[in-house]
């Protein structure tokens, strides 16, 4: 059903115009209300009268121009006919005119007596001055090394309390370390799984179809698994768990700022850090190198099959993969997706405890934390490409 | 009480009650809150819903303003069955009233009078000139009017309850269901709140359901209460609130009204 619908129905009952215009002669005019004068029977009506009312006033002095109100034969008013009545009131007033109300209900002067004076309704608009663009490129600076000064602490204050949960295992929250563990990572399996084994596919193609040319399709296996193992595994992986986990976790703590809930952690005393961050970066420590994996095994799997279309068996495929794949390619792609693991959950909580006030603020904190989430993986990544390069690693 | 001064006031749609309830059960799937409760709400009345926290006076409220279904029964407003209605006719009847949520629920992306003003965009034909005019009369009704560019999260809780009965009134209905109105808010601010009340009442023959446990409030403005309780789910009493508190046989009810704490009243 649409709104008009509605409007015409709320509004049938009234098809007279509930308040007409008449001018009397050049300085007498007159607004005869008539039966219900409401939100939906004023509609059209308060601008036609509003607009005769200025063409009026505009024409000869406007000071010796008289405005009845004639409220008289009205059976019900309610608080639009009120404002309708005030707005009128000023419009005469500051052109100096005058203004009369005639035969309105006793009953309705305590209400319109709580608008005096009416001009506090009618606020001079507040022209916002423009900021200069030194100043939005210095606010923007600002805003810049605050970011990063947050950042600095919140990483410190995590080292110490991750450290601290090395040496007090006991006191970390370990259901709240399971449920992100779950939440995070088995939950994520499924989406893990599609998505590795599409990359798997779609790499082996691309490749082949390269290598066709030069009759190299058998070197695409060891190509493709070294790719996956090294770079595609544990980077699809960390950009999903930056979608799925790295949101979640900003929106949880940020719903839990805006409740003041984190609020009510700091005055009892407890570290929001210790007790809300620990266990989602420890959860995101376990699943992040456990769903690089899942995601390495399925994607190999996927470009096995692949290859098969171009001839190449599962044991040819397996055995170029042995020869160009070792554990350290498997160790080194594991070890960056548990950085991995770290950054993204680690800043899904930091924005998460960085959110405003209101529920658009905790939107703010998701959408910032998978953007901040999504640019530190990439950092991570060149600045472990670059040590991987310098020690071969 | 005794209100010689209410005003008949003629309403388009004839029925002998602006709210009648008829046998309604309240509850969420197998957990039955109250049970069979039949009540009736005048025109222009203020009517209060008490009762201890927990009994499900929030719950019934959301039932009679057709927000949750309720699990056997009907609610009639101004005659008409908001439980069985669907599509435009229950928009309809959705528009004839007002709601004020217990926390708000202002919509925290828009400032004060985008908030009053937004349901008069969707279903009148006013400029917007005009809806800010009406939704600044609004705000200066329950004292805000300074406030109007301020967004929700930059007022207090109290100012933003009176805020949401501001919108709760933008269409001007005849009826305005408000949740714990005065919950929170100081003694003068909440005086001044139980008088906008009965004015609105009193001139516009507006009619209040209110859910409250403030008893200063309850006897300044209650034309009459209804009592519900946990363990009978259902009314234990009715009527006047002082009179009851007076008079009243009931020990719950002459716990609640006279403060007794349940271990005295054990």
């Amino acid at each position: 059903m649409s709104t008009s619908d509605t409007i015409s129905a709320v509004s049938a009952a009234s098809d007279a115009p509930v308040a007409v215009w008449s001018q009397i002669d050049a300085n007498n005019a007159k607004v005869l209300l008539n039966g219900n004068v409401n939100v939906y029977s004023l509609g059209g009506v308060w601008t036609q009268i509003r607009d005769s009312q200025d063409a009026w006033l505009k024409q000869g002095d406007s000071k010796s121009k008289s405005l009845t109100f004639d409220a008289s034969k009205v059976t019900f008013l309610d608080g639009a006919g009120i404002a309708f009545l005030i707005g009128l009131e000023e419009a005469q007033t500051t052109s100096g005119a005058k203004f009369d109300v005639l035969g309105l209900d006793a009953r309705y002067e305590p209400l319109l007596n709580e608008f005096n004076p009416i001009s506090n309704l009618f606020p001079v608009p507040v022209v916002k001055p423009k900021r200069s663009f030194v100043v939005s490129t210095g606010m923007a600076a600002q805003n810049l090394i605050d970011d990063a000064v947050g950042l600095i602490s919140f990483t410190g204050h995590l080292v110490a309390d991750l450290a601290w949960s090395i040496r007090y295992p006991n006191q970390v929250r370990w259901g709240d370390f399971v449920n992100a563990a779950v939440q995070a990572g088995i939950a994520a399996l499924p989406i893990v799984g599609l998505v590795a084994f599409l990359i798997g596919v779609i790499l082996s193609f691309q490749a082949a179809i390269g290598m066709q040319q030069f009759g190299a399709v058998s070197f695409v296996g060891p190509l493709a698994a070294l790719g996956i193992v090294r770079e595609m595994g544990p980077l699809i992986t960390a950009i999903l768990l930056a979608g799925r986990s790295s949101a979640a976790f900003a929106a949880e703590i940020g719903t839990m700022t805006v409740n003041s809930e984190v609020d009510a952690l700091v005055s009892g005393g407890l570290s929001p850090i210790r007790f809300l961050v620990v266990p989602r970066v420890l959860a995101g420590i376990l699943v992040a190198p456990i769903l690089t994996l899942f995601a390495d095994i399925v994607s190999i799997f996927s470009s096995m099959l692949t290859m098969l279309i171009y001839g190449i068996p599962f044991v040819n495929f397996y055995n170029g993969m042995l020869s160009a794949v070792d554990i350290e390619d498997i160790g080194s792609g594991l070890i960056k997706a548990t950085l991995f693991g770290v950054v993204v959950s680690a800043v899904g909580c930091l924005r998460g405890m960085q959110t405003g006030n209101g529920a658009a603020a905790v939107g703010i904190s998701a959408t910032r934390a998978v953007v901040s989430s999504i640019v530190l993986i990439v950092v991570v990544d060149g600045i472990f490409a670059f040590i991987s390069y310098k020690t071969g690693f | 009480m005794d209100m010689p001064n209410k005003p008949s006031i003629q309403f388009p749609n004839k029925s002998p009650f602006a709210i009648d309830v008829q046998n309604l059960t309240v509850g969420y799937g197998s957990n039955v809150l109250m049970q069979n409760l039949n009540f009736s709400v005048n025109y222009g009345e203020i009517f209060v819903i008490l009762g201890g926290s927990g009994c499900g006076k929030s719950s019934l409220l959301k039932n009679l303003f057709g927000l949750y279904q309720p699990l056997a029964g009907d609610v009639l407003i101004e005659g008409q069955n908001i439980t069985s209605a669907v599509g435009a006719q229950r928009q309809k009847i959705m528009t004839s009233f007002g709601v004020m949520y217990q926390q708000g629920a202002l919509f925290g992306s828009m400032n004060l009078l985008d908030n009053v003003t937004l349901f008069m965009q969707e279903y009148t034909q006013l400029t917007q000139t005009q809806m800010d005019l009406l939704a600044r009369c609004k705000l200066d009704l329950v004292g805000l009017l300074p406030y109007e560019s301020y967004m929700p999260s930059e007022i207090s809780g109290g100012m933003q309850k009176r805020a949401a009965i501001a919108r709760a009134m933008a269409l001007d209905p005849k009826i305005l269901f408000l949740d714990e109105p005065s919950a929170g808010l100081d003694p003068i601010t909440s005086a001044d709140l139980d008088s906008t009340i009965q004015d609105l009442s009193k001139n516009l023959g507006i009619t209040f359901v209110i859910v409250s446990h403030e008893l200063a409030s309850i006897y300044a403005i209650a034309d009459k209460v209804i009592m519900l309780d946990k363990d009978a789910k259902g009314i234990i009493a009715e009527g006047d609130p002082k009179v009851l508190r007076d008079t009243s046989k009931d020990p719950r009810v002459h716990q609640f009204f006279n403060r007794i704490m349940s271990k005295d009243a054990a």
